[in-house]
Parts: structure tokens; C-alpha cells; sequence
């Protein structure tokens, strides 16, 4: 009895989270007749890619979908090449006395503030600096909120590595730098590509900055865009809802890829420091 | 090639972990550094190999001064007691690394591995990974790696610590045949009186990050220059009784034990005795002291039984009481 109310509870769990994802995905590929329909249409409708052709050849979300890729993996790549040397410097370097976790705690703290009141003045720095409306900004502004992330779990994977392996490659003829590329980082190599999947995904769905800081079509990720389908005269629900699916399919292929290694990623940088 | 400490310390704050050592280990020599954990010995290792900079001192290999450089530009080999073994290579791998840094050719890396496996009884597990060997075997792919490219020396941090006790016994005897074949100069740290007493040509004994004696081992053990190092080699360790202001100590075999009484013979009571097989530790109470004695094998006594001794004059050795140096 009681195992049959713990699964009944599970599959309204289950339902209720992914019945907008289902019904996201029926409204892109039901007739816009049937969008309306009462009662709800839920499985037997005629399906069509219409709204598909609409939103990517008709409309820019093509554009917007090349944009948020960009953005995304430029800001990844950046947020790495930048978070992984101090995560190193973090776990390995001798730091005066309680050093090594003060730094460690003020980069963490970056992200407890809330990001919308970062808002305003970089909105003014980047207008004075003549970036708005770029998506190079864009990157450099999700670097920004990425790096604490990156650097906190990065430093995590350092840490169980054993030093002595360094240590010996050190020995064996590796520069540090030699050392780091050739041993650890190949050895942290999972928790390296469940940090990048992490920020690639923060990125592609980040909305506030992408929104504030966009001013035209050249500037639009696909989030802001889809947002966008929402005007003053109609609401384009199927152009909306085939964008939302294209949007959501890469990060449902990453997270299943690396959730293994993000959990363990994120535990790591949560009991430890 | 010779390697050679001159007056090195390093202190991690305010504590000094190794105070202005000085010692020289010649061309093919095996010298142990010798010492209870935390004593120093470690990171003396570890200022020779540049993993740590001495704040005081220079390191020469070969003549060379190389305090300066880079671990990677002294050309040592380094074992350490965790192996330090690449888990993302194979064990081919981890042992050609060294000869693949320095970009030798594929066919000359290939040969030397195969020729540095099979002499320490790699050769079938080298396509295995580090994680699905034994310790042992981890051990040797540690050492292979080691003496691929033929260093100027070798540093060895507690190698065989990992090991169990017979595979610790088995790898010190293929240790020093390995060494006698290579003749590579080598430091070698340990704990282990017994490592120390079998490997060593000479054992630099380290205490409280100075050194405190560097000799043969036959003098480390029957002439130690201060009561650190009579009570530190020898198990069962020196005996020690005070006598004025003079420390007396006897080792355990100097002492002849009788069961019948003998004119001038000290007495006591038999404390606990130890019937090991190949010998037979007596422990006897004098007093509130206590006194151990090694016989042969075999030997029984019962607990509490009266038991006379005496120490073999000839071999005590006098300390002064207040600085515990020896006693000329």
C-alpha cells in the first residue's frame, strides 16, 4: 500500500513535469485550429512542420539559434580558459596563511548576488564602451557569471588528484604548464566536460542579460527571441513552440550526457572548502 | 655522478622542517636518509629534487649546481610511495613517458620499454591500466619508469611503505641487485631500520630536520654517535640505564642471561619471555626497571622465574647524560 502511494506520488511528480514539455512539443506540430481546441486536443491531432518553416525560414529564429550557439560556446570556452589556471592555482599553489580559502569563498560569493543588479551599470559601461547589441558582450558578460562556477568545481577535480602525479610528470621532463595539460587536465578530463556542459547550458538559456542588453535582430539569442513572439497585436504560438523545442533539445542531449558527473561535480563543490 | 646537500634548510613558517643539512652521497652510492615520520627527511628529498625550494643551501649533481633549476632540467628519477602512476596511460604508457617528452624516436621508446619491462617482469602487463595492477606491480611500473632514461640519480620517498611485509622483504632484495646493476647514485628515505640496514651504503640518520649521523650501517648500529640514534636502530631497541651522569646503553644480544645463579651477576625476574623460533627476546625486571635480553631460539622461562645477567662490557656504550652525545 504504502510503495503504491510512493509510486503514485512519483508518476504525478513525473507528469506534472513533463506535461508542458509535451504539450510544448504537440503545439508545435498541431494545426493552429488546433491549438484552441476544447476540449484539449492532447494526442490525436493531425501533425505539420508548419510552424517550423514559419519560425526558421519565414522568421529569424535561424539567425537567433546561430547567435545563442555563438554566444554559448564562446562564452564556454572563455569561462574555461580563464576558470581553469586559477581553479589550478586554487587547489595546488601554497597560499599565505588562510588565503587559499578566503580567495576561494569571495570568488564563490560572486554568485549569491542576485544578477539583475549588475544590470543597470553594465548596461551603461557597455553603451559608453559602444557594445551593446553584440554578442562578443553578450559572451564576456556570461564569462563573468560562469567563471565562480567553473573555477569552484574545477578546483574540486584538481583537488582529488593526487599531487605526487604532477609531481612525477614534473620529474619525468613537464614544465608545470606541461604537467597540467598533459597529465592532470586529461586525467580531470570528465569533470572538465560536466563544467562545460554546465556554463554551455547556463549561457543558451540565460534570458535577463540577453534581453537588456539586445537591442536589434544582430543582438537577439534564441531565448529573447522567442520572448519576442509575444507582441502587441498576436501571439504566434507555433512559431514560438517549434522554436522552444529546437531550443530545449541540445541541453536535454547534454545533461543526459554528462548528469553523471554534474551531480558529482556539484556535491564535490559543495561539501568541500 | 655524485649528489651532494650542502647546508640546506627549509623552514614551512616557523617551523624549520630540515636545519643546515650537509651531506654528499659519491658516484654510485645508496644512501638512506633514516628518520621517524616528520622528521625532515621527506622534504629534504624534496629540495633535491626541486620540488622544494630551499631557503637556505645548494644542491650539486655531478658538480653541478642545480638549486636553481627546474625539476624537470636535474635529470632524476623520482619513486614515490603512492607510485604517482598516470592512470590514463597504460602501463606501456606511464614507462615510455619519460622517453616521450624528450621526443626520442617511436622505434628506440618502443624497444626501451620492452627491454626496461622485461627486467622487471613487466612484459605481460603492459597494454594493462595502472588501476588493474597489484601493489607490487604498480611498485615496479614506478621503478621502470624511473630507470628508462637512465637519470644522474634517484630519489626514492618510502617505496615499498605501500607493501605489504613479505613483498616489502622481496622488493628491498631486487632494490639492491637493481642498484648494484645500475650503479646510479641514489637517496632513498624511509622509517624502516631494515630498509635502512639492507640497502644502504651508507645511512644519513635524521632527526629533528638535522642530521645526526652519516656512516656505514655496521657503525650506524654498533657505534651510534648519541642516544637518538642507539634507540632508533635495533629492535628490540637499546637498552638504557643511568649511571651518575652517564648514560649506559646495551643492546639486546650484548647481554648474557643465566637461569642459575652466577657469582657477581646482576639478578632480576623474568617479565614476560618471547620464544620467536630463531630467537628469544627476555624481558627482565630489575627493580622498576626493565632489562631486554636476546638468546637463542627455544629458550623458555616461566613468568616471575629469578634470572642473573651481565652486560658485555666491551660492547656498552656511554652517553652523557645532559647533551646525550657520545662519550669518547
Amino acid at each position: 500500500m504504502k510503495t503504491a502511494l510512493r509510486y503514485a506520488l512519483a508518476a504525478l511528480a513525473v507528469a506534472a513535469a513533463i506535461a508542458p514539455i509535451w504539450w510544448l512539443v504537440t503545439i508545435s506540430l498541431k494545426r493552429e485550429i488546433d491549438h484552441f481546441a476544447s476540449p484539449p486536443v492532447w494526442i490525436a491531432f493531425q501533425p505539420t512542420l508548419d510552424h517550423y518553416r514559419e519560425a526558421f525560414f519565414l522568421r529569424p529564429f535561424g539567425a537567433y539559434l546561430w547567435h545563442s550557439a555563438l554566444v554559448a560556446a564562446g562564452s564556454t570556452i572563455l569561462a574555461l580558459v580563464l576558470g581553469v589556471p586559477a581553479a589550478y592555482a586554487l587547489a595546488r599553489f601554497r597560499w599565505p596563511g588562510q588565503f587559499r580559502d578566503k580567495v576561494g569563498f569571495w570568488i564563490l560569493s560572486q554568485r549569491m548576488l542576485p544578477p539583475i543588479v549588475t544590470c543597470v551599470p553594465l548596461l551603461l559601461m557597455l553603451r559608453q564602451l559602444r557594445l551593446l547589441d553584440s554578442l562578443a558582450a553578450l559572451a564576456v558578460v556570461y564569462t563573468a557569471f560562469n567563471l565562480p562556477f567553473v573555477i569552484w568545481m574545477m578546483r574540486g577535480f584538481f583537488e582529488e588528484i593526487p599531487a605526487e602525479i604532477e609531481e612525477a610528470a614534473m620529474l619525468d621532463g613537464e614544465s608545470r604548464l606541461g604537467a597540467l595539460m598533459r597529465v592532470v587536465l586529461p586525467i580531470a578530463s570528465p569533470g572538465l566536460a560536466a563544467t562545460a556542459v554546465f556554463c554551455l547550458i547556463v549561457a543558451w538559456n540565460e534570458f535577463l542579460f540577453a534581453l537588456m542588453l539586445s537591442q536589434t535582430q544582430h543582438g537577439t539569442t534564441l531565448p529573447v527571441g522567442i520572448a519576442s513572439s509575444v507582441t502587441q497585436y498576436e501571439i504566434k504560438w507555433g512559431a514560438m513552440s517549434a522554436a522552444g523545442v529546437v531550443a530545449m533539445a541540445p541541453v536535454f542531449l547534454f545533461a543526459a550526457v554528462v548528469q553523471k558527473y554534474l551531480v558529482r561535480g556539484l556535491s564535490l563543490g559543495a561539501v568541500k572548502g | 655522478m655524485s649528489l651532494a646537500l650542502e647546508g640546506i634548510t627549509k623552514r614551512f613558517g616557523d617551523f624549520t622542517a630540515v636545519d643546515s643539512v650537509t651531506l654528499e652521497a659519491r658516484d654510485g652510492e645508496f644512501v638512506v636518509l633514516l628518520g621517524p615520520s616528520g622528521c625532515g627527511k621527506s622534504t629534504l628529498l624534496r629540495v633535491a629534487a626541486g620540488l622544494e625550494h630551499a631557503d637556505a643551501g645548494r644542491v650539486r649533481i655531478g658538480g653541478r649546481d642545480v638549486t636553481e633549476m627546474e625539476p624537470r632540467d636535474r635529470d632524476i628519477a623520482m619513486v614515490f610511495q603512492s607510485y604517482a602512476l598516470y592512470p590514463h596511460m597504460s602501463v606501456a604508457g606511464n614507462i615510455a613517458y619519460p622517453l616521450r617528452i624528450r621526443k626520442r624516436p617511436a622505434g628506440e621508446i618502443a624497444a626501451e620499454v620492452r627491454r626496461t619491462a622485461s627486467t622487471l617482469g613487466l612484459a605481460d602487463l603492459l597494454e594493462r591500466r595502472p588501476r588493474e595492477l597489484s601493489g607490487g606491480q604498480r611498485q615496479r611500473v614506478a621503478l621502470a619508469r624511473a630507470i628508462i632514461r637512465r637519470p644522474k640519480a634517484f630519489l626514492m620517498d618510502e617505496p615499498l611503505s605501500n607493501l605489504d611485509a613479505r613483498l616489502r622483504v622481496e622488493m628491498r632484495f631486487e632494490l639492491r641487485r637493481l642498484h648494484h646493476e645500475l650503479k646510479t647514485v641514489t637517496l632513498y628515505v624511509t622509517h624502516d631500520q631494515a630498509e635502512a640496514m639492507t640497502l644502504a651504503d651508507r645511512i644519513a640518520v635524521i632527526h629533528n630536520g638535522r642530521l645526526v649521523q652519516f656512516d656505514t650501517p655496521a657503525n650506524i648500529y654498533h657505534r651510534p654517535a648519541n642516544l637518538f640514534v642507539a634507540g632508533f636502530l635495533g629492535s628490540p631497541s637499546m637498552n638504557f640505564m643511568e649511571d651518575g651522569k652517564v648514560t649506559l646503553g646495551v643492546r639486546p644480544e650484548d647481554i648474557e642471561v643465566s637461569f642459575d645463579q652466577r657469582p657477581g651477576w646482576r639478578s632480576g625476574r623474568v617479565w614476560v619471555c618471547e620464544d620467536l623460533g630463531n630467537e628469544t627476546l627476555v624481558r627482565i625486571a630489575v627493580g622498576a626497571d626493565q632489562v631486554t635480553a636476546r638468546m637463542p631460539g627455544g629458550v623458555g622461562a616461566a613468568f616471575d622465574a629469578p634470572v642473573w645477567f651481565r652486560f658485555d662490557e666491551a660492547k656498552v656504550h656511554r652517553f652523557d647524560q645532559a647533551t646525550g652525545e657520545k662519550k669518547r
